[in-house]
């Protein structure tokens, strides 16, 4: 079995915010966090599209900080001893993708590379391409400090 | 101070589990930023079967992939996708959370599964005339082709092809034929003598030049001697299994009038390294003899090449084991590691040697 890894050149896509764009890479940032974010959900798509917390970044990008409700979160930004490459799959098979269009873009550069499986039924092959990579990452390690908002 | 408000993804279910993290050795990094930058389709591939641990194979190398836990959580966050939820300006998603990343270390590439394949399928002169349409051949082995290796051996493409010259296999019309050792050896000999019109197919004689030597623009050949000595020495060294040793001052000799003058000064037991051994059999202790032990017929997996190793002989000099420890590592670094963990070393009458760690009776 053969899996395809296509680079994904695509530079169309959205861009994140200069803040957060020149820590490592334009498009993605990684977020490292101690344990899991624990979402009380009845139903796992109930989580889909919700605020999570405020993320941000002073200009010398030294601090970056975490509020998530009550709790402020205080990072750095690491160097990652090995570089990382960031591989998503495109075509998930049997789910309906529908409006994305990110996973359209994707599909169309992928050549056909050592006999790409993917066809063109719905239940296609997933497909896995590089979006790129990423040397840096915000850590967040230490205990988070309880805020009271003035509201 | 600038801030971002942070997401879940709107598509966060379907998109989990969606992301993986590679971590890349240093000579990838380099490869990868610049295919980047050119647009270089740079042909990655992951291959195995279900039943295999999978390997990432470049266009030239084939590197193990390892899946390493982590305690801590990573996100994978990236600007909104397009949709009709509304984010505010400089909202931020998270696609996916990771608690493991894929870690990828150089591997040499996994050729046994081609040896069994190809069991039954030689080639020699009473094939020239075969029906190659046929799937299956009289004797119940069926075809193997060059295609299919591609796509089932966990080699790299440039890894694949020198394995195929190393073990003198043929593509006749994409299938995968390793030719007869005796056949091999009549090729030789006659294109050595009559170089134009030698009488065999083009297939196979242009293969076979190949192997040994470079096809340069004109017609010509320009021959790689050792190759060709080294074949001819085997050739020889192939008829002294265990139970008929050749003694070695004999060897030489015949080997040397086997090369005819013009390379006779050319041989050398050094180019038949990993696959002979020498010892002093009982009763025949006042000379040195050698018997075939070709390296290829060993098992791939460590531990049970050093338990065949042991087997054959209770100890080794670093010298002479280490022939024999070079197609299953990729650098001198890693064979010294497997040294340290499968042997014991211990200093005798001034020298180095290794015996088995463990016991491997029977």
């Amino acid at each position: 079995m053969i899996i395809p890894i296509t680079i994904s050149t695509d530079s169309s896509s959205a861009k994140l915010p200069s803040g957060l764009a020149r820590i490592s890479h334009d498009e993605i940032v990684l977020v490292e966090l101690q344990g899991a974010l624990d979402v009380g959900d009845c139903h796992p798509t109930e989580r889909n599209g919700k605020l999570v917390g405020k993320l941000s970044i002073d200009d010398a990008m030294k601090k970056p900080t975490l509020l998530i409700g009550h709790h402020l979160l205080e990072g750095k930004v690491a160097a990652i001893p090995k570089p990382l490459a960031i591989m998503h799959r495109t075509n998930a098979a049997a789910k309906n993708i529908g409006d994305d269009m990110e996973v359209d873009d994707e599909t169309q550069l992928d050549d056909s590379i050592g006999g790409t499986r993917g066809g063109n039924d719905g239940q296609s092959a997933p497909e896995w391409t590089i979006l790129g990579l990423v040397k840096k990452k915000i850590i967040f390690s230490k205990r988070p400090m309880p805020v009271i908002k003035r509201s | 101070m600038p801030d971002f408000d942070l997401h879940f993804s709107p598509f966060s279910t379907d998109e989990a589990a969606s992301y993986k993290l590679i971590e890349l050795p240093s000579e990838l990094v380099g490869l990868l930023e610049n295919a980047i930058q050119s647009s270089d389709p740079l042909g990655l591939v992951i291959k195995g079967d279900p039943t295999e641990d999978a390997v990432l194979c470049t266009r030239d190398k084939t590197y193990s992939i390892r899946t390493v836990n982590l305690s801590n959580t990573l996100l994978v966050v990236t600007p909104p996708p397009d949709t009709e939820f509304n984010f505010a300006e400089d909202a931020v998603v998270i696609r996916d959370q990771l608690n493991e990343i894929l870690e990828l270390a150089p591997a040499v590439p996994r050729i046994s599964k081609l040896v069994g394949r190809l069991r039954g399928r030689e080639y020699d002169e009473t094939n020239e005339e075969d029906d190659e349409d046929e799937e299956v051949d009289s004797d119940g082995s069926s075809r193997y082709t060059y295609t299919q290796a591609r796509e089932e051996i966990q080699a790299s493409d440039a890894e694949l092809d020198v394995c195929l010259t190393q073990k003198r296999i043929l593509i006749i019309k994409d299938e995968l034929r390793p030719i007869s050792p005796s056949y091999l050896n009549n090729i030789l000999e006659l294109t050595a003598e009559r170089p134009r019109d030698h009488g065999i197919s083009r297939v196979v004689s242009s293969q076979v030049l190949a192997w040994f030597g470079e096809i340069q623009g004109g017609g010509k050949w320009k021959m790689n001697e050792d190759e060709v000595i080294k074949e001819l020495g085997l050739g020889i060294l192939r008829e002294h299994k265990n139970d008929d040793p050749i003694e070695k001052g004999a060897f030489v000799a015949k080997w040397k009038l086997a090369v005819g003058d013009t390379f006779a000064d050319r041989v050398s037991l050094n180019l038949l390294a990993g696959n002979y051994l020498e010892g002093r059999p009982v009763g025949r202790i006042e000379h040195e003899y050698l018997t075939y032990f070709p390296s290829s017929t060993l098992p791939t997996d460590p531990a049970a090449r050093f338990a065949d190793l042991f087997l054959t002989r209770t100890k080794w000099r670093v010298e002479d084991i280490t022939p024999f420890l070079s197609d299953i590592a990729v650098n001198n670094k890693e064979r010294d590691k497997l040294l340290l963990k499968y042997c014991r070393a211990i200093s005798e009458s001034g020298a180095v040697w290794y015996t088995a760690r463990a016991q491997y009776n029977g």
